[in-house]
């Protein structure tokens, strides 16, 4: 559409130019400020970009807290959760969609409830069954409460409302088990939807903070956000730089694999308005 | 990936779209009987379906629906956390809601979830809107803006932190450099204003990926027509764009709202919801009395302002179902 007048888009360019920027400040700053010395940190007259960047501080950081660890429980717990949730999601979500069965009104709306409350509501109350079965503080008291996304089910249901009944009836008469049919035909239909819920998931899980803080205390157990405030805590008032350097380390990572998953992202945030 | 509008995302058990193999003389027989489409199995196969459901259900009724049946319970009786002889106490934990700052909580939640509603809705629709201009390369950018919704809200709180440092913070440069008094968090009204803009900064991006799914389900022709006919930009989206926009935009307030309304990873470092509780919402006096104080917290008050929190959040729930069924009417006819 190159109807629009020179000026104009030169006008939508500045603009959209203009607003990157704002929306990406926050995120130079820390960069120039994880890369700066001491001294620039407290001068308020230095310079926003360090003259001499400190490359120390990334390893100053690093070493000042278990980051690898941090790392490792964060990652373990993305993946399983985020694997449980699809493969729970998929199974009923499949379930809903293809068969009809008695009472499937009945259970269905109480996955749907699931949806309507809101985890933070139950927060106290899941924290006190954890403990009533003594799961504070280890790695399933974090995981099985989050294995299970009543959103996953609905997305994954609404996908296999789409695809043909006509496959599974064809497969029955040559005699494919019920799972088979599920694995081997339907699941492989549902990848699109699957790497796009998986991303959205998988980002969500790893920058989650409200349930490891109530849940785990201990430092072995924490993941990098928890970790962030342990290290934020360690600090003196004057170690902006290093709080800079460790939050740059936990941001990298989810730029990376955002970046190289940019359209399953945006895919992924886009499926999650039905919430 | 933008289904969500369309009739096809109905909540409703049957909404498979029928077709001619279903409407076989069983299914005709039984009016409603929206709940046998799908495949009837036979024989043993008719289990076939608890097993794959079994596992969601078992996880949502015992981690949202039995907890919350709990937590209205709990929210009746005295006793703190680990207590097991509950004394029923009528509305008291109510009563010491309000007793312990939970009005003023429940005042300050208002307050942030307009402040974010807004600012997340007129920013993300403005840059919506630019982005949905077709001029190469726009495309590519709008990744830049979905950058802050995916990175992790503790360690955009630590940013957000430094940039309202006295003297050194961002903001406090530009101030100081206008000759301007500086702005802190350790100030009320700064600090509240301080978590609205990081909290819309962090979530807007979602907004504009909405908008932008919303714009393109536009009828092109529509809009050329208008053109021709010498509707300018302006009149083009206020007269045409927006009105046939309306449903998405209250859909995504919805959406906005639910998420204003579950802040807390961002107040939560950023401000300790101080100062003076300024930016304590209701979700953060939950954590608080569950946890946050220790033995002086009162478990009680936490799960009666949890359940005044579901109570708003089911409000703006029951809305958005009610928005969805009649932009799907309004589809239909």
């Amino acid at each position: 559409m190159s109807r629009l007048p020179l000026a104009a888009r030169i006008a939508v360019y500045f603009l959209v130019a203009l607003s990157a920027l704002a929306v990406l400040f926050p995120l130079l700053w820390m960069v120039a400020s994880a890369l700066k010395s001491n001294g620039e940190i407290i001068n308020p007259r230095s310079p926003l970009i360090p003259a001499d960047p400190q490359w120390s501080n990334l390893s100053s950081a690093w070493n000042a807290a278990p980051f690898g660890r941090f790392f490792l429980n964060t990652a373990i717990f993305s993946a399983v959760t985020t694997a449980g949730q699809i493969a729970t999601g998929m199974l009923a979500g499949y379930a809903f969609a293809m068969f009809s069965f008695p009472a499937k009104r009945v259970l269905f709306y109480l996955v749907l409830s699931g949806l309507m409350i809101p985890f933070t509501v139950v927060l106290v109350p899941v924290v006190q069954l954890l403990a009533d079965v003594g799961w504070i503080n280890t790695y399933q008291g974090l995981i099985v409460p989050n294995l299970a996304s009543a959103l996953g089910c609905f997305l994954f249901r609404q996908f296999f409302l789409g695809t043909p009944l006509e496959l599974a009836e064809a497969a029955r008469i040559d005699g494919a088990s019920e799972w088979r049919i599920f694995l081997r035909i339907y699941a492989p239909l549902a990848t699109p939807m699957t790497a796009a819920f998986t991303t959205i998931a998988f980002l969500q899980n790893w920058n989650n903070f409200l349930f490891p803080l109530v849940v785990t205390s201990s430092e072995k157990l924490m993941m990098i956000s928890q970790g962030l405030t342990i290290f934020e805590g360690q600090l003196n008032q004057v170690s902006w730089n290093l709080l800079m350097a460790g939050s740059l380390i936990a941001v990298v990572p989810v730029l990376i694999v955002a970046m190289f998953a940019q359209r399953k992202v945006v895919d992924g945030l886009t499926l999650g308005a039905i919430r | 990936m933008t289904s969500w509008i369309q009739p096809r995302s109905s909540i409703a058990p049957d909404a498979r779209p029928r077709r001619s193999r279903a409407s076989g003389p069983r299914r005709a027989g039984r009016p409603g009987s929206g709940q046998y489409s799908g495949a009837r199995l036979h024989g043993w196969r008719r289990l076939t379906p608890y097993p794959f459901v079994a596992p969601v259900l078992a996880l949502t009724v015992l981690f949202s629906v039995f907890p919350l049946v709990l937590v209205l319970r709990r929210s009746l009786y005295a006793g703190n956390i680990f207590d097991t002889n509950l004394r029923f106490a009528g509305l008291a934990n109510y009563r010491l809601v309000f007793a312990t700052g939970g009005g003023h909580a429940l005042i300050v939640t208002a307050v942030f979830t307009a402040g974010f509603v807004a600012v997340c809705m007129l920013a993300g629709m403005a840059i919506a809107l630019l982005l949905d201009v077709r001029l190469p390369g726009l495309t590519a950018v709008r990744a830049l803006f979905v950058i802050p919704l995916v990175v992790p809200p503790v360690a955009t709180a630590f940013i957000w932190f430094t940039l309202f440092q006295p003297d050194t913070g961002f903001f406090n440069r530009v101030l100081v450099a206008l000759d301007l008094p500086q702005a802190t968090l350790s100030t009320p009204g700064t600090a509240l204003i301080a978590v609205i803009g990081f909290g819309a900064w962090q979530f807007f991006g979602e907004v504009v990926l909405l908008y932008l799914a919303a714009l393109k389900s536009l009828p092109r022709d529509v809009l050329e027509a208008a053109s021709v006919d010498g509707a300018g930009a302006w009149a083009r989206l206020r007269r045409i764009r927006l009105p046939l926009l309306r449903h998405q935009t209250a859909l995504i307030a919805v959406i906005a709202t639910l998420t204003g309304l579950q802040t807390f990873t961002q107040i939560y470092i950023l401000t300790n919801g101080g100062p003076q509780g300024a930016t304590q919402t209701a979700l953060y006096y939950v954590y608080q009395e569950a946890f946050g104080l220790g033995a002086s917290g009162s478990v009680g008050a936490a799960d009666a302002m949890a359940v005044l929190l579901f109570a708003i959040s089911l409000l703006v729930t029951i809305a958005q179902l009610v928005i969805v069924s009649r932009a799907q009417r309004a589809q239909a006819s």
